[in-house]
């Protein structure tokens, strides 16, 4: 696993890649959840080299989501894999989570959302 | 695909589920299972022994998690025998898929996926050790 952290303007794009599993979870928990620590209030993350998730990885997500709702942030995830999209609506995520096809629409989404601070 | 088994014997520690992984993916490679019913059964093979790993024993030193996968027909079977503590992972209640994301618990989605990747997940307990069983069809 590898994370890559990019500010666009108000937009923090993180790029997560490979395995996100119970070896790497931890990792990249820490990282997202300092980004909200750190005030980061709307949040990309790319994982459009992402091609392995299992339940460890899906709790990193929920969790983000779970902190930024409260602050008036958003998480938006884009360009997930056919396999990795399919778990998380096996999850039932797709529903509780905005997930877009780009990195362009994601960063559309959040611009164009006045709710976040 | 082609019929066949892989027996592995993995110690119990997080650190060993990556091999477990690509064992399997080589296995299912060799076998010409299905991409997406490979990907099911890695998965939930992954959660099942990573759940075993963490919580199963009390000291996980020299303990080992036994992993079978074999073609069969039209199915795949996977079995998982362990010596820990009791523990049937089929009891664990099934999260509410259909609530608010403030109101969505963060437990119970490893079960939960292998449940839903998975056609069939019966557990027994024989003797002192604990057998799960899942089936997934291909086709």
């Amino acid at each position: 696993m590898q994370i890559k952290e990019d500010k666009q303007d108000d937009v923090m794009v993180v790029t997560v890649t490979e395995h996100l599993d119970s070896a790497t979870a931890s990792v990249f928990e820490s990282r997202l959840l300092g980004l909200v620590d750190r005030g980061e209030r709307r949040i990309v993350v790319d994982c459009g080299l992402l091609d392995y998730v299992n339940s460890a990885g899906l709790k990193v997500f929920l969790l983000a989501a779970k902190r930024l709702e409260p602050l008036g942030g958003k998480l938006v995830l884009c360009a997930l894999a056919p396999s990795v999209l399919m778990i998380f609506e096996m999850i039932g995520f797709t529903r509780i989570m905005k997930i877009t096809a780009s990195r362009e629409d994601a960063l559309r989404v959040l611009r164009g959302d006045g709710a976040a601070a | 695909m082609h019929e066949g088994s892989i027996t592995i014997r993995l110690p119990a520690d997080v650190r060993e589920i990556e091999r477990l992984n690509r064992l399997v993916r080589q296995f299912g490679e060799l076998h010409e299972i299905p991409t997406r019913a490979l990907y099911a059964v890695n998965l939930a093979l992954d959660e099942v022994v990573t759940n075993v790993v963490l919580y199963g024993f009390e000291t996980s030193a020299g303990q080992v998690v036994a992993v079978r996968v074999e073609t069969a027909g039209d199915d795949l079977h996977s079995e998982v025998v362990d010596g820990g503590r009791e523990f049937n992972p089929l009891t664990v209640p099934v999260p509410d898929l259909t609530v608010a994301l403030e109101e969505r618990a963060l437990g119970g989605l490893g079960i939960q996926l292998v449940r839903s990747l998975m056609d069939r997940v019966e557990y027994r307990r024989d003797g002192a050790k604990n057998v799960l069983t899942m089936r997934k069809r291909i086709r």
